[in-house]
């Protein structure tokens, strides 16, 4: 657990953008980076997805799986009728993306834990999840400086995970670690389109 | 079809019979049942009771029962007595009585029972056989249910207190599923009763998970008192409890997250309310068993192995799915392999295989514990993952004073444990570590220490380290070493016995003294041992020079092993009685030094020195002891080396030298020596330097303690090759028929070995014929010679033609082969002389015939005129022919004789064994007749002699005792003129070669043996009998010389062929005349002459 935790602490470092919260910034420079982390994190969360469905046997690692009816409560849905994100104000786009990469951190996170119980022996897997929590712990942070450049408010951090989740069987963390990496997927797609918009309203 | 019916007829009959027993048996029933019927009405009438029977729960009371007979209403009263008991009659108003237990045997008990003033009396025999043991019906206290483990736990009061006596007791529970209640276990239960109440427990574990339907449980009971003697009986079922599962949420599925064993049969089931469509365990769809509600369950039968994340089993419902998932695997093997030693004494590693895989991953993998008995210590395996299949190892820290372990391993996962075990003396298990921080520092030239540093804590133990020592082109030394073990890991070992200046690689392992294992190789080290003085003086020789004024001093380097170091420089001294000369400090690389003596005695010592010092000195006196009696020899190698031997010489005393060159070089040459111990009497000289074909010069010389002396010059080669060029050849001087030739002598370098001769070919031929190329042996037409003299340089070839090219080939040989050919093209001169001879010897032999031949014509001119150019005689005065007409009266002509008309007149036939020649006119005695069995040599002869028609010539046996040729017939041709003489001329001619004799004789005289004739005939040389006729010829040519005479002398046809006139009688009679020997000569003819010319 401590090389988990170590390398983070030092990617965030790297990821973080320097806090001098004097300076006014342009907001044009974070959205950059973190529309471009987006991109990145976008590449690979179908990759994501695949590796950690074959790791879960049948029927998780059946071709063309999918189970849309899995949902998880402690994580929202990035899906959203398009008129309704259309219309939301920059800070409100900011802070639903922020909730959401807050909870998907946690719940990847926890998903890491039930695969090292379930897979140990897949090193791959444990190292995509890995590396998917580290980006999205960068995308918030990315998407701080922006909330701060653009004056907004930075929502404080809270467990989204709660108690529930500690007694769950085998198979509710297999689904619950389909959810959290399909939503994770989802939740990129979604969060490089609200980049884009800002990209196009703030440029450089 | 016949046989058929035959059959079913009696098959027919049996049937028959049957239906009439049958038929039979029922009336006897129908009439029987009617009886007891009747009966029935009989005693009902009579108002009897019935049905009494006893009952006991507790064998103490009897609860007797019986049912009042028809009729009979309310308010009847039963008076009760039990006949042989005092005062035991009951009244009572129910069908029932209580009765403390009779005692065994029969017991009469009567009822009375009284109804509406009617009485009547019913009788009945108890006895404890026909009282029923019925236990009170259990009760269950609880039902609860473990819903993780699908567990039963039933609750319930024994009641043994009721039932006073010690019994065993069986308790049947009944299992039953839904609510349709469907048994799905039965299970019996034993214990016994002690007289108390006892709350008894059991459990029962379903396959199928108790939340999924609801489970009913009953129980009842059957006391099994073995004294009582009449019927026991199962106690009536307890009422049924049942367990069902309240779902604290929407929908699950059963048994969550189990492990089981690879191969077992599992029940999942998902409790739902919605309608489960489809239920899957991997990719294999199951079967679905419908349960209570819309539950289901599937049943899984031999489960195989899960992967790592385990089996999912999954139902799926029209909007959503659930699933569960099982981990199928195997209880873990028993670790395998297992070893413990310590690598430092301080640490104890064991290690395992851990066998067979469970296939079970994360919390549900094997957990290793290592427990030590004799210290009751024990470790942990913490698990690495990435070890699935590869040894697991545990570290045991070592206990101070304890050096005998008892580990015992234990593994354990969610479906069994298994155990190894080990007892360790672990001082004998030590395997240290790689020793490292290898070093070597010098002793001295001869000795270095090796240090080493090994971790850990060997001070309780010695240690065995290996070291290798490697040196270049030489074998591998190992030595072994004991080392005390010490605390502080640092080692050190002298190491002798090297040789000074020399590269070694050292390395080095260890392992304890009691041998376990050897730890790895230690890095290599190489280190130069430090240098020594030189052991030995070089190798030295002197050389005069060719003036004989300076000594040149050679030595050879010192081999590495005698140098003990870098050989910076050479002393050389020279030291007579008076003066010593020196030179000093003469560079490495110079291996020669010369020095200008005046005298020739001097003791030259060389010395080589390193940077530690300066070797001894080799001596070697200057002085060359003449010797007188010295050959050249020859030598010849064998392979790349060349054989040299000498006699031992005792005057010889320190040792023998052989120094040789090159042949070619100029002196002082020197290309190497060698030196021999003085007891050697041979020795093989090799060298590198050494070619073939080239001659080289080999000098033995012996050592005395004045100097040394020169004992065998020997001139060798390696192996000889053939000459590479031809010896240059001219022609001195040409004749007519003769060329000389002189060759000149081939350089040493070009002749390749010793020169064994020369071949020299000549030939006729022209510069520009075909002939021209090489010399072919074998051709007929060239000659060869082999000169061998090898000092020859000319040689002379005679008998050639004058004027004529001759082809003349010179080539040198040696024992290598043969050299080049050179020719040259020489025409001889022309012989003038020879021509004029030539012309004048057939002029004069011309002349001398001719001359010859004038003086015989006219010496001869008399015969020749009478031969050629004869006097015609007159026919008139010759008499022979007029007595031959007288004869042969009526012969046309004289040239030829008739055989037939001559009619023989006596022939005289002399036997060979009549002892006195006699002579009969006119009478024929044939020898045939005569002797038929005579030798078959001589009767060809006979024959002849017979055949011989008309034989006219009187023959005549000679004696037989006479005869030397032994009992062979002789016929004697008696010479009419020498008819006397047979007498005394045979006994001459006996004593000659009857051949010789007879070959000649005949002609003129006669008398010839038959075994000259025989012999004669016998060997085809007819010659003698050649001649015999021949001379009657003659006589006959006399007479007719016109008659065609046959050239051919040798044939008997010819010679008989004409004897007519031989054997006619005038032949008999002597010549009168003196022309008839004449003539005689005269009919000769040429050829006679000559035949005869050696006879006379």
């Amino acid at each position: 657990m401590s090389c988990h935790l170590v390398a983070p602490l030092c990617l965030l470092s790297l990821l973080l953008p320097p806090l001098s919260p004097a300076a006014p910034i342009s907001p044009a420079e974070p959205i950059s980076q973190a529309y471009s982390l987006a991109l990145y994190m976008q590449k690979n969360t179908s990759t994501l997805l695949q590796t950690y469905l074959q790791h879960q046997g049948s029927p998780f690692s059946d071709p063309g799986f999918s189970a849309p009816e899995l949902q998880l409560s402690s994580l929202p849905p990035a899906a959203v009728p398009f008129k309704t994100w259309h219309a939301l104000d920059d800070g409100e786009r900011l802070n639903r993306a922020q909730g959401a990469f807050l909870a998907l951190t946690q719940h990847l996170q926890l998903v890491g834990d039930d695969q090292s119980d379930l897979n140990p022996g897949s090193p791959i897997l444990l190292a995509q999840l890995g590396a998917a929590r580290l980006r999205a712990q960068g995308l918030l942070g990315n998407m701080a400086a922006i909330m701060t450049a653009l004056g907004l408010p930075i929502p404080p951090e809270e467990d989204t995970l709660g108690l529930v989740t500690f007694g769950a069987s085998a198979f509710e963390r297999k689904c619950r670690g389909y959810v959290v990496t399909r939503e994770y997927g989802h939740w990129t797609d979604r969060v490089v389109r609200d980049l884009a918009l800002l990209k196009a309203k703030y440029p450089a | 079809m016949d046989i058929y019916f035959s059959w079913r007829h009696p098959s027919q009959v049996v049937d028959n019979r049957r239906m009439r027993m049958t038929s039979s048996l029922q009336w006897l029933l129908s009439t029987f049942i009617l009886l007891y019927l009747m009966n029935e009405v009989n005693s009902q009438k009579k108002g009897a009771l019935r049905d009494f029977k006893c009952v006991t729960n507790n064998l103490q009371e009897w609860d007797c029962s019986w049912k009042a007979p028809l009729g009979a209403g309310h308010g009847t009263v039963y008076e009760v007595c039990i006949e042989d008991r005092p005062r035991s009659c009951y009244r009572l108003e129910k069908t029932n009585i209580r009765l403390s237990a009779l005692s065994p045997g029969d017991h009469e008990i009567k009822i009375n029972s009284l109804h509406d003033l009617q009485s009547s009396m019913s009788k009945f025999i108890l006895n404890e056989k026909n009282v029923s043991l019925v236990p009170d019906t259990p009760e269950i206290l609880s039902l609860s249910a473990d819903f993780s483990t699908s567990t039963l736990h039933l609750m319930w009061n024994d009641k043994g207190s009721v039932f006073p006596h010690h019994s065993n007791v069986i308790w049947e529970i009944k299992i039953l599923r839904k609510q349709s209640m469907e048994l799905v276990k039965l299970v019996t239960y034993n214990t016994t009763l002690s007289g108390k109440d006892v709350i008894r427990h059991w459990s029962w574990t379903s396959d199928m998970p108790l939340e999924c339907a609801t489970h009913h449980v009953g129980i009842r009971c059957y006391i099994d008192y073995p004294l009582f003697s009449g019927r026991k009986e199962w106690s009536d079922w307890s009422p049924v409890k049942n367990i069902s599962w309240i779902p604290d949420s929407q929908t699950k599925v059963f048994p969550q997250d189990k492990v089981v064993l690879v191969g077992s049969d599992i029940t999942f089931c998902c409790v739902s309310q919605e309608k489960v469509l489809l239920a899957q365990i991997g990719h294999k769809n199951c079967p679905l068993i419908r349960l209570d509600g819309g539950n289901v369950a599937i049943e899984i039968h031999n489960i195989s192995a899960s992967a790592n994340s385990g089996t999912n089993v999954v139902f799926t419902t029209e909007d959503n799915m659930f699933g569960t998932v099982v981990f199928a695997g195997y209880p873990p093997d028993s670790p395998q392999k297992l070893n413990c030693e310590t690598h430092d004494l301080k640490e104890i590693i064991c290690s395992w295989n851990p066998g067979r895989p469970t296939a079970l991953v994360g919390p549900r993998n094997t957990s290793y514990t290592l427990f030590e008995s004799f210290s009751g210590k024990y470790v942990k395996f913490k698990r690495v993952e990435a070890l699935t299949n590869e040894n697991y190892q545990l570290l045991f820290q070592m206990l101070p004073n304890q050096e005998i372990y008892n580990f015992t391993l234990n593994a354990r996962n969610p479906l069994g444990r298994s155990a190894s075990s080990i007892l360790v003396n672990i001082t004998e298990r030590v395997s240290p570590h790689t020793p490292t921080s290898f070093k070597v520092k010098d002793i001295n030239s001869t000795a270095v220490t090796l240090f080493w540093h090994l971790p850990g804590n060997f001070a309780k133990i010695n240690l065995l380290c290996e070291i290798e020592i490697n040196k270049a082109n030489s074998a591998q030394d190992l030595r072994n070493v004991t080392i005390k073990g010490v605390e502080n890991s640092s080692y050190l070992v002298a190491v002798d016995k090297l040789n000074p200046y020399t590269i070694y690689t050292f390395r080095i392992r260890c392992s304890a003294e009691t041998f376990w294992k050897w730890s790895k190789w230690s890095n290599e080290k190489k280190h130069l041992t430090t240098e020594a003085i030189p052991s030995k003086g070089p190798d030295t020789w002197r050389e005069w020079s060719s003036d004989g004024k300076n000594l040149i001093i050679y030595w050879k380097p010192l081999p590495i092993n005698e140098a003990n170091g870098k050989i910076l420089s050479y002393n050389v001294s020279c030291s007579s009685n008076e003066e010593t000369q020196s030179l000093s400090e003469i560079p490495d690389p110079q291996h020669k030094a010369e020095i200008q003596l005046d005298k020739n005695d001097y003791i030259i010592s060389v010395v080589a020195k390193n940077s530690v010092g300066s070797s001894p000195p080799s001596k070697i006196a200057s002085m060359e002891i003449p010797n007188d009696d010295l050959k050249v020899e020859q030598a010849v190698g064998i392979g790349k080396k060349i054989l040299l031997t000498w006699h031992h010489d005792p005057n010889m005393t320190c040792d023998y030298v052989i120094k040789w060159c090159n042949s070619s070089r100029s002196d002082p040459c020197l290309m190497d020596w060698k030196k021999i111990p003085s007891n050697s009497t041979e020795t093989i000289i090799e060298s590198d330097q050494f070619r073939p074909g080239v001659r080289y010069n080999f000098f033995l010389y012996g050592c005395r303690n004045q100097g040394y002396q020169l004992l065998r010059s020997i001139t060798g080669y390696i192996e000889e090759l053939a000459p590479i060029v031809a010896p240059n050849f001219t022609v001195e001087d040409t004749s007519a028929d003769s060329i000389l030739v002189k060759w000149e002598d081939i350089p040493v370098e070009e002749l390749r070995g010793f020169l064994r001769g020369y071949l020299f070919y000549f030939e006729k031929g022209e510069r520009d014929t075909s002939k021209r190329g090489s010399v072919e042996s074998g051709r007929s037409d060239i000659k060869v010679k082999n000169i061998t003299d090898i000092s020859q340089k000319t040689l002379r070839i005679a008998d050639l033609q004058g004027k004529t090219s001759y082809h003349l080939v010179l080539r040198a040989y040696t024992d290598g082969g043969m050299g080049p050919e050179k020719s040259m093209f020489v025409v001889t001169k022309e012989n003038s002389v020879g021509l004029i001879i030539a012309i004048l010897i057939p002029v004069a032999v011309a002349v001398l015939v001719g001359v010859v031949t004038s003086i015989l014509c006219y010496r001869k001119r008399e015969w020749i005129k009478e031969t050629f150019y004869p006097d015609i005689p007159n026919p008139e005065n010759c008499k022979a022919l007029q007595f031959q007409k007288s004869v042969c009266e009526g012969s046309s002509a004289l040239k030829t004789l008739e055989m037939n008309p001559c009619t023989p007149n006596n022939v005289e036939v002399l036997e060979t064994r009549s002892t006195v020649p006699k002579i009969e006119d006119t009478e024929i005695i044939s020898p045939v007749a005569e002797r038929p069995d005579d030798s078959s040599d001589v009767e060809p002869e006979n024959h002849v002699v017979v055949s011989y028609c008309p034989p006219i010539i009187e023959e005549e046996l000679p004696n037989p005792a006479v005869d030397e040729a032994g009992g062979t017939a002789q016929v004697v041709y008696i010479d009419v003129q020498s008819m006397y003489q047979p007498q005394a001329k045979p006994e001459e001619e006996q004593d000659t070669d009857p051949v010789v004799g007879a070959g000649y004789k005949p002609q003129m005289r006669l008398p010839i043996n038959s075994a000259a004739e025989a012999t004669a005939a016998g060997d085809g040389v007819d010659k003698t009998a050649g001649y015999r006729p021949q001379a009657n010829v003659n006589t006959w040519n006399l007479v007719s010389p016109d008659s065609p005479r046959s050239t051919d002398s040798n044939s008997e046809i010819v010679s008989f062929g004409s004897p007519c006139s031989i054997n006619s009688r005038q032949f008999l009679i002597p010549p009168k005349d003196e022309d008839s020997p004449k003539s005689n000569g005269g009919g000769w003819s040429f050829t006679n002459f000559f035949q005869n010319k050696p006879n006379d």
